[in-house]
């Protein structure tokens, strides 16, 4: 490293989360390594320990600002692993169609908000139009009120099944804490129809504004945002797409089922990879093994999310779900998908689904069944829980004394399952823009939808404000002094200083 | 933590954002806490640790909002507070992709007509550390709780209407 150039893209900004590019530079000036490193929490092993595992559903959904339904999701299964008890089937659907709401929900929000900047509005678009008011301004205000009131609606629902929409508190070992009323069912019946055109409606959004533009299809079809990586996601006994359970599957780059294993598994499965030059854990596949930050059949980087969920996946387990799925594959070249970029896609192929879902629970009789709850009585020792997160496999792993006090816990988040692969379409698109030494200033952009697209979880502390830039590049000589600085303002101009 | 959004009466609510988990990050929530007791019955306290879109349902129903949260410049010593007009900042023209905070929460909120806050102060300490679970405050941070509760009480005092000037 003693001979390399060290660029450091680095926001001053906590409001959306902070993730920092690092881009280290040969003599020549070329890019010679690239990562993506997110902010990560401290302290929660210890934190954990000590405390009742009951605890843990609470306390690890309110340490995520963006993705607390998932963490509480994971926690309570971890759970029930842990008191060796399966929840009655009422409770079961009660919590997997809270899940599906969220899903939607969390969908809908990066679809038109934070992906859409890209796509809706376009990567070539000016500055000034290239954001979420841009967005607006494609789609229309109208478009834009219909989806804060499908949140509004989500939300309702499941604050009514789950105490709160912010931070769940309905998981407890072995079911949820209270039925569902008959009344509260038909207003999930409600709005699961009022979801399911909502996810139609965003389809044909994407089909008219994406898929119609030869010129975006071309980008998310382009070697820059291509990846041949292994695919990991849980699926259901058919090997359909499953968010809330099921096994987990690995798929190769040429679409062989190289694993098929039970979450407490995962160990066997998966190991972590460090670096001399990032705290950040690199998760691969053990029996491939780490083989640096590559593609192909012999690297053990595997990626997760929505594209690599249809990847692994067989189908979907709902009929119009189903037909998007096979849409979906048709276009972009058969499965596997390795366009990174089709992640947006597969993301609004995702929301068909949960929504679907969440319309399949609804009508379930058994939903409203008031048995919800196993009253646990083994002794606890070791539990894992897993479940899909919108940006990709989430697992708690808890290990506890006989009365149930946590001695070791450790959380893997998607991010961390995709932290090699994000790691490799920075460098890759980095690589394709720096030649020579010189970093011209629209690298921020194209960068960014590297790997805006896996929807990093940014989550931590993230609902600070600004400093004064939401992105700055710091360019370093090896011994670390400062060359320039290339900054973004929140008006999206980019100066150099 | 969910307020309606149909409320048409104009109030003033006071916004403690972080998360007290995260040593520094647990100021806001603090200093809500602490003038829920100080001020008059009728403004509204909220403690949130909402994230990105999230923010908007604390935004929704209040006329004015007064904003407690952290912030990390790296430009001054922490427990150094900021305050900020937002009303003045969202006249910049543009917002940056993928980028939903606080300002760009409001922007969408006033682009789709929603009934989010005409006047919004920010109230930031200059935090050191918000990704320790389970941290400590920083003293000097801790020290500036107070300081934060006296700028919350004079803006209610006069209505928010120094809001855009101090």
């Amino acid at each position: 490293m003693e001979s390399t150039r060290r660029i450091t893209i680095d926001p001053v900004t906590r409001l959306e989360g902070h993730g920092k590019i690092e881009i280290f530079l040969n003599d020549q000036g070329q890019v010679e390594r690239a990562y993506f490193q997110v902010p990560e929490l401290r302290g929660f092993e210890k934190f954990a320990q000590g405390r009742p595992a009951e605890d843990m559903p609470q306390i690890t959904s309110r340490i995520c600002g963006v993705c607390p339904t998932a963490h509480h999701m994971a926690s309570t299964k971890a759970l029930d692993a842990l008191y060796q008890v399966t929840p009655p089937p009422a409770a079961r659907k009660i919590r997997e169609l809270v899940y599906s709401a969220f899903f939607v929900e969390d969908h809908a929000l990066h679809f038109y908000f934070l992906g859409g900047p890209d796509f809706v509005v376009g990567p070539e678009a000016p500055p000034s139009e290239r954001n979420v008011l841009g967005v607006i301004a494609k789609v229309g205000v109208a478009a834009g009120q219909k989806v804060i009131s499908m949140r509004r609606k989500l939300r309702e629902l499941m604050a009514l099944a789950a105490g709160k929409a912010a931070h769940p508190v309905f998981g407890l070992p072995g079911g949820v804490t209270k039925p569902l009323r008959q009344e509260d069912a038909s207003r999930f019946r409600e709005v699961a129809a009022e979801a399911v055109d909502f996810a139609c409606f965003t389809m044909d959004l994407f089909e008219q504004v994406v898929l119609a533009n030869s010129g975006y299809v071309d980008l998310v079809l382009s070697d820059p945002f291509t990846h041949r990586t292994y695919c990991m996601g849980l699926v259901d006994e058919n090997n359909h797409v499953n968010f809330y359970d099921g096994s987990i599957r690995v798929m190769g780059p040429n679409l062989h089922e190289w694993a098929r294993f039970q979450p407490g598994d995962y160990r066997d499965h998966l190991a972590e990879h460090t670096e001399p030059w990032s705290y950040m854990k690199f998760c691969y596949l053990k029996e491939v093994g780490w083989k640096g930050f590559v593609d192909g059949e012999d690297s053990g980087v595997y990626s997760v999310a929505p594209l690599a969920r249809l990847n692994v996946a067989d189908g979907m387990a709902t009929p119009l779900a189903h037909e998007a799925y096979l849409k979906f594959h048709g276009v972009l070249g058969g499965r596997p998908v390795h366009h990174t970029l089709g992640n947006h896609w597969a993301r609004v192929v995702e929301m068909l689904y949960a929504a679907e879902r969440m319309k399949e629970l609804a009508d379930d009789p058994e939903l409203t069944d008031p048995d919800v709850r196993i009253l646990p009585t083994a002794i606890p020792r070791e539990g894992v829980g897993v479940v899909e997160a919108p940006r990709g496999t989430l697992f708690h792993h808890y290990r506890t004394d006989e009365r149930g006090i946590i001695t070791s816990a450790n959380l893997i988040v998607a991010t961390q399952n995709n932290a090699a692969r994000i790691a490799m379409s920075i460098e890759k698109a980095a690589k394709k823009l720096i030649t020579g030494g010189s970093v011209p200033d629209g690298i921020l952009n194209k960068i960014e939808m590297a790997f805006r697209a896996y929807d990093p979880c940014l989550g931590c502390a993230t609902h600070s404000l600004p400093g004064s830039m939401p992105l700055l590049v710091h360019v370093r000589n090896a011994r670390g002094a400062s060359m320039f600085v290339l900054r973004r303002d929140s008006d999206g101009t980019i100066r150099r200083e | 933590m969910e307020p309606s959004a149909g409320n048409e009466t104009a109030h003033t609510r006071v916004l403690g954002l972080g998360n007290d988990l995260l040593a520094d990050d647990a100021f806001g929530i603090l200093v809500a806490r602490r003038v829920e007791r100080l001020l008059p019955r009728q403004i509204e306290i909220v403690c949130s640790s909402a994230a990105g879109f999230s923010l908007m349902d604390d935004l929704l129903g209040a006329s004015n909002l007064i904003v407690v949260d952290t912030i990390v410049t790296g430009a001054a010593r922490p427990g150094t507070i900021h305050v900020f007009d937002l009303d003045r900042m969202t006249t910049s023209p543009g917002v940056a992709p993928h980028f939903l905070g606080l300002l760009e929460v409001l922007a969408i909120g006033r682009r789709l007509h929603l009934n989010v806050p005409k006047k919004v102060v920010v109230i930031a300490v200059e935090a050191a550390d918000c990704t320790s679970i389970g941290g400590a405050m920083h003293s000097d941070v801790r020290s500036a709780i107070a300081e934060a509760v006296g700028l919350v009480r004079s803006f209610v005092a006069d209505g928010c209407h120094k809001c855009g000037t101090a």
